[in-house]
C-alpha cells in the first residue's frame, strides 16, 4: 500500500513515514476495498455471480485502483453474458496497470477472434430488438429473437430472464421454469431469478394441487381408510395377496414386450437388409438388361443400314444392267458401233442407234476406253442428230408448239453444244413458253459462248428485256 | 403476483460493442479514497488559512 500524498510504501504506522500524512482512514478504506474484493471472490467461486458483482463494485467504490477486483468484475460480467461490460472493466484495468495485468490476456483473447466479437455484438443487437418487440406487444417475435440470442450466447442471464418472463406472461410455467433453472445454474444468487422462480413454482404448485384434488376425489371409492395408532392406513378395496398371479402376469408382460421389441426393432432391420439386397440384385439385373437392350438396338440399326445400302446397290445395279443381264449403256454403244462398222456412211441409222444410249448414264461410266469410243461416235454422229432435232424443234417453234420445240431443241443442244443457233432458238422457245428463268439462263449462255456475234447481241437485248420485266 | 409491464420496465437495452468506448470514457471513477484525499487536502488548506 502506498501513501496517497507522496507515494511512499506505508508501514504499520498510522502515518506516512515519508511525508507524515495521516493515513489511518486511508488504510481503512483500502482494507474495506480488499474486504469486499475477498467477499466478491468467495461469491464468484460458488457461482453467486450477482452477489460477486455487488461486492466487487463495492470494492471498486472504495478503491478504483484495485485492479484484481476490476479484473474479477470483468470476468464475472463476461460469465453472465454481459461481454461489453466485462470488456469495459478490463480496458480500464489495463489503463490503470499497463504491465503484468491479466486483463491484457482477456482483451487479446477477444480481439484475436473478430468473428467471436461480431457474434457477441449480434447477440446484443438481437436482445435489444427482442426488448423492443416486448415493448410493442410483439411477444412471439421477442421469444424467437431471444431463442436465437441464447443459442449464440447461452450464458446471457438477462436474456434467459426476459424469456422466462415472456413464458410467464403466456402462462407457460414449465418453460419459464426451465429458463430460470438455467439462470440459477449460471448465477445462483440472482434475486430477480429467485423472485421469478418463486412465482413460477407457486403457479406450478397450484396447477399440481388442482390435478391432485381431482385424484383425491376418486380416492374414497377405491380405498378403505382407517386409523392405526398414530398412523392413517389407506388400503385399496379388495386388496388381496396375489403375488404369484402378478409374477406370472409380469413374466407374460415381459414376453409380450420381448416379442414386440423383436417385431419393432429386429424384424424391420432384417426386412430392411433383405429388401436392400433384393434391390441391389434387381439393380444389377436391370443394368444387364439395359446393356443388352442397347446392344440389340445398335445391331438392329446396323442391320437396317446394311439393308438400306443393299437396296441402294441393287437399285444402282438395276439401273446399269438390262433385262438380259448386260450393261445397257455398253450394249447400246456396241450396237451403235456395229451399225457404224456395217455402213459408216449411213449416219441416219447410226444416229438412231446412238440415240438409244442414255447420255446421262454414258457420262457416268468411268471406263476410259468406253469414253473414247463414245466421244468418237458423238463427234461423228452428234451434229447430224442435233441437226435433225434442230429442224424438228424449229418447225414446232414456228407452229408455236413451244413445249415440243423446247424438247427437240434441248436434245439438239445436248448433241451439238457449239451451235449458237440451237441455243438461241431454245432460249426463244423458253421465252415464248413463259419459262423466264430458263430463258435467261439460255440467253446468258449465248452471250457468253458466242460473244461478238449477231445472236449474242440479240440475246443480250432479250436478256435486258427479261431482266427489266 | 408479478406484473409483466412493471417487470419489463426493469429490462434495459444492452450496451453494444460500438458504444463501449463512450461508456468507458464517461464512467465516473471517483472512489471513496479520492473523496478522502480531497477532504484532507481541503482541511489542510483550511488549517493553513487559519494559521495565516
Amino acid at each position: 500500500m502506498k501513501c496517497y500524498n507522496c507515494g511512499c510504501q506505508l508501514s504499520e504506522k498510522e502515518f506516512c513515514t515519508g511525508c507524515g500524512a495521516d493515513v489511518a482512514l486511508y488504510k481503512k478504506i483500502m482494507y474495506a476495498s480488499n474486504f469486499f474484493y475477498n467477499e466478491g471472490l468467495e461469491k464468484a467461486s460458488v457461482r453467486d455471480l450477482s452477489g460477486a458483482v455487488a461486492s466487487l463494485r463495492q470494492s471498486l467504490k472504495f478503491n478504483k485502483n484495485n485492479v484484481e477486483a476490476r479484473n474479477l468484475l470483468g470476468l464475472v460480467y463476461f460469465e453472465m453474458g454481459e461481454v461489453v461490460k466485462g470488456l469495459g472493466e478490463w480496458v480500464i484495468s489495463k489503463n490503470l496497470r499497463s504491465e503484468k495485468n491479466i486483463a491484457d490476456d482477456y482483451i487479446n483473447m477477444i480481439q484475436e477472434n473478430p468473428s467471436r466479437l461480431e457474434t457477441i455484438n449480434q447477440t446484443i443487437k438481437k436482445y435489444n430488438l427482442a426488448l423492443g418487440y416486448c415493448q410493442q406487444d410483439g411477444l412471439d417475435l421477442a421469444v424467437i429473437q431471444l431463442k436465437k440470442v441464447l443459442s449464440l450466447n447461452p450464458n446471457y442471464i438477462r436474456a434467459h430472464q426476459l424469456l422466462a418472463l415472456l413464458y410467464m406472461k403466456a402462462e407457460e410455467w414449465e418453460k419459464a421454469k426451465r429458463e430460470l433453472d438455467k439462470c440459477i445454474r449460471i448465477d445462483t444468487g440472482n434475486t430477480t431469478t429467485r423472485r421469478y422462480l418463486k412465482e413460477v413454482e407457486a403457479m406450478l404448485d397450484v396447477a399440481e394441487n388442482a390435478r391432485g384434488g381431482m385424484r383425491k376425489k376418486a380416492l374414497p371409492d377405491d380405498v378403505v381408510k382407517y386409523q392405526s395408532g398414530n398412523e392413517t392406513i389407506i388400503q385399496p378395496v379388495g386388496n388381496r395377496d396375489n403375488r404369484s398371479v402378478s409374477t406370472v402376469l409380469n413374466i407374460g408382460i415381459g414376453i409380450v414386450i420381448g416379442i414386440a421389441a423383436a417385431c419393432f426393432l429386429i424384424l424391420p432391420s432384417r426386412l430392411s437388409s433383405a429388401d436392400s439386397a433384393a434391390q441391389a440384385e434387381l439393380r444389377a439385373v436391370s443394368e444387364q438388361l439395359d446393356k443388352k437392350t442397347s446392344t440389340i438396338e445398335e445391331m438392329e440399326q446396323q442391320a437396317k443400314l446394311l439393308t438400306d445400302e443393299n437396296e441402294k446397290l441393287k437399285q444402282e445395279l438395276n439401273d446399269y444392267v438390262g433385262n438380259d443381264g448386260a450393261l445397257e449403256v455398253v450394249d447400246g454403244l456396241l450396237q451403235t458401233v456395229s451399225v457404224y462398222m456395217e455402213n459408216p456412211e449411213d449416219t441416219e441409222q447410226i444416229a438412231q442407234s446412238f440415240e438409244k444410249i442414255d447420255m446421262e448414264a454414258a457420262g457416268q461410266v468411268e471406263s476410259e476406253r468406253f469414253q473414247n469410243v463414245y466421244q468418237a461416235l458423238l463427234a461423228q454422229v452428234g451434229p447430224s442428230i442435233a441437226s435433225s432435232y434442230y429442224e424438228a424443234g424449229l418447225d414446232a417453234y414456228q407452229k408455236e408448239m413451244y413445249e415440243e420445240a423446247i424438247t427437240n431443241l434441248t436434245k439438239a443442244a445436248q448433241y451439238d453444244q457449239e451451235n449458237g443457233d440451237i441455243l438461241y432458238n431454245l432460249a426463244n422457245a423458253y421465252r415464248q413458253n413463259g419459262d423466264t428463268d430458263e430463258a435467261i439462263e439460255a440467253y446468258t449462255s449465248v452471250v457468253t459462248k458466242f460473244e461478238g456475234t449477231e445472236r449474242a447481241r440479240r440475246a443480250q437485248k432479250y436478256l435486258e428485256e427479261l431482266n427489266e420485266g | 403476483m408479478i406484473n409483466f409491464e412493471e417487470e419489463l420496465k426493469k429490462f434495459h437495452p444492452s450496451l453494444e460493442v460500438e458504444d463501449a468506448e463512450d461508456a468507458i470514457y464517461n464512467q465516473d471513477l471517483t472512489d471513496v479514497a479520492d473523496m478522502l484525499v480531497g477532504m484532507m487536502k481541503e482541511a489542510e488548506k483550511e488549517d493553513q488559512r487559519r494559521l495565516e
